[in-house]
């Protein structure tokens, strides 16, 4: 299967350059240890702020920082390709692109999760503390929805490289596209924390679905109806957005300029 | 029956954008951009047979590149038909390029940090290569190629030349029926080029795979094709065999005679009309350069005249190279 071999490459290229992936680790540490000092500043004496404790502050960022780390979809991967012309070579393979950049992406993700997920939520939970799984099933359907998250947060960003085909250099899109993600999806203020009318907004973005979602359900803070209702909202999302990726898609291979020659 | 590889009036234009010159017109450009369209290939037509071996040259921007990412699946015609083995290749592109090859040469497909072994592995899973095949091809390939030694090796480390060798390679993996060279020579030393060169033969003649070559490097298709097609300005001018276009219009001849001294051949030129006499300052002036057309003046004539009228050490007679007359093509001299 080509698109096995292809998710096996990305997993071994990511082993390729040691000293990166070490330091990728202790970035995601640090990361969270500064909301975690922030945030302990802000609570100062208080054990909980609108019912929210401190160890669930803990939990969020931990939680959705890490996954930030698995998630990680390559933004460049075609704008690159299109803006060197090695796009050419690409189409040159039998294989379907799309199916090989989620299978390169995956591949990614599972080397991520197990050498960077893993080692950094261990010291994080020895530094900080984390809030235990509500339940086992829970847990699982944490699992679930952090799945789901995973495809929101890929199909954004097949999109926002679409656009390369018309546009070249998508570095402005992409980092809007950014802090639409990390200032909406939990990663950086907990959603907890945003005024009502705001995360009455965001709720229904697609943007929280992907790591505030799979964080309430951890916590046991959604009864079962809600989580249906939650990851049905994930579920259409990315319907919706990898609908509208696949139509710019259709559209953009037609009007593939190669560059270079 | 139609032909292997067929192309019917196919025409293809990109839009460029236009800006005036300087900061003004950048700004300019910013608001209300300009674009021109350019013509990269005009109403091309030809045809191509199975185990066929076709250089395909112009000038730069003369849309052969473009002729062949149109060929190969990349990119979409504006207008005309294209059919290669049964395939319209940009809209089967998927099913259709498990049958074809490209080497780029100025491309690589190998993985930069992956040794060149793995590269091939992948290109097997990617291709479903089978098992039996995939090894017979490739160390058929590795020893015709010479190729053991650096198998291990991470791309990013390997030479020019063995890397377009690694790439050759890579694009015959799976046994494709036609192969698209786009300049797989360029910047190879010339006993890496003989390799290729030869190895590109020899493959042709043995699997017959039909071959279709882009280059500037000359003695690339001299040396391997026998079938000539000319693009320029993105139409063809030309399409047929070398020798015929050497009889066509490679009629000037040269000749160098080197004189036991230092004659005064002034007088001759009323007698032989149409000879061009060029000194070359060579050999204390006894060297002198005769330039005619074969159709206008008979050698033999020359030769007796020269030989007759003065005292002659050496004679050299040289027929024109390939690439003089493809250059006057290009110019636009015949």
């Amino acid at each position: 299967m080509p698109y096995i071999a292809f998710g096996k490459k990305s997993f071994m290229l990511k082993s390729a350059y040691r000293f990166d992936h070490f330091m990728g680790i202790l970035n995601t540490i640090v990361r969270i240890f500064i909301f975690w000092v922030i945030y302990k500043a802000l609570y100062g004496s208080r054990t909980e702020v609108e019912g929210i404790t401190m160890t669930m502050v803990t939990t969020n960022f931990i939680l959705s920082i890490g996954l930030e780390a698995v998630f990680y979809v390559h933004d460049f991967y075609l704008p690159d390709k299109i803006g060197n012309g090695s796009i050419a070579t690409e189409l040159l393979l039998p294989v379907s692109i799309k199916g090989r950049m989620i299978a390169e992406n995956l591949g990614n993700a599972f080397f991520k999760l197990l050498y960077h997920f893993v080692p950094a939520l261990i010291v994080s939970v020895i530094i900080m503390g984390i809030e235990p799984p509500a339940s086992v099933s829970m847990l699982i359907l944490f699992i679930v929805s952090a799945l789901l998250g995973y495809g929101v947060l890929w199909t954004i960003s097949f999109v926002v490289q679409m656009s390369a085909f018309w546009l070249i250099n998508v570095w402005s899109i992409v980092t809007i596209k950014n802090v639409f993600v990390n200032v909406l999806s939990g990663s950086m203020i907990p959603l907890w924390f945003m005024p009502d009318w705001m995360s009455g907004i965001v709720e229904f973005s697609p943007f929280s679905s992907i790591y505030f979602t799979p964080v309430q359900i951890y916590l046991g803070q959604l009864s079962s109806g809600q989580i249906a209702y939650k990851c049905l909202i994930q579920l259409i999302w990315i319907v919706i957005i990898y609908m509208i990726g696949n139509l710019l898609w259709a559209k953009g291979k037609k009007k593939l300029v190669v560059q270079g020659g | 029956m139609s032909s292997f590889i067929e192309v019917k009036n196919v025409s293809k234009s990109f839009k460029v954008s236009k800006r005036a010159k300087g900061i003004p017109g950048t700004i300019a450009n910013l608001f209300v951009p300009k674009y021109e369209e350019k013509k990269a290939v005009k109403d091309i037509s030809f045809a191509i047979e199975q185990g066929e071996m076709v250089g395909f040259i112009g000038p730069n921007g003369a849309g052969k590149s473009t002729t062949i990412k149109m060929l190969s699946g990349i990119l979409y015609p504006d207008s005309g038909e294209i059919t290669v083995n049964g395939y319209v290749p940009y809209k089967q592109r998927k099913d259709y390029v498990g049958s074809i090859g490209v080497v780029f040469g100025q491309k690589s497909q190998l993985q930069w940090d992956l040794p060149v072994i793995d590269s091939f592995e992948l290109l097997k899973a990617i291709y479903r290569i089978p098992e039996k095949m995939y090894k017979k091809n490739l160390d058929r390939f590795m020893d015709m190629l010479d190729m053991w030694e650096f198998i291990d090796r991470p791309v990013r480390q390997l030479s020019l030349g063995q890397r377009m060798r690694a790439d050759i390679v890579a694009a015959l993996l799976h046994s494709p029926k036609i192969v698209f060279f786009d300049e797989p020579t360029i910047g190879v030393d010339v006993v890496g080029k003989e390799k290729i060169r030869s190895f590109i033969k020899k493959l042709n003649a043995e699997d017959k795979v039909s071959m279709i070559f882009t280059t500037h490097d000359m003695q690339d298709i001299e040396k391997t094709c026998n079938r000539l097609i000319i693009i320029d300005k993105g139409s063809k001018v030309y399409d047929g065999s070398i020798q015929n276009i050497k009889e066509k219009y490679g009629t000037t001849r040269q000749v160098e005679v080197e004189f036991d001294r230092n004659y005064d051949i002034s007088p001759m030129k009323d007698i032989m009309k149409n000879v061009d006499i060029k000194e070359l300052n060579e050999a204390c002036g006894r060297k002198k350069q005769f330039i005619f057309e074969n159709t206008e003046v008979q050698i033999d004539e020359l030769m007796n005249y020269l030989l007759q009228n003065y005292g002659v050490k050496d004679i050299n007679v040289s027929e024109p190279e390939i690439e003089r007359i493809i250059g006057k093509i290009y110019s636009g001299e015949v």
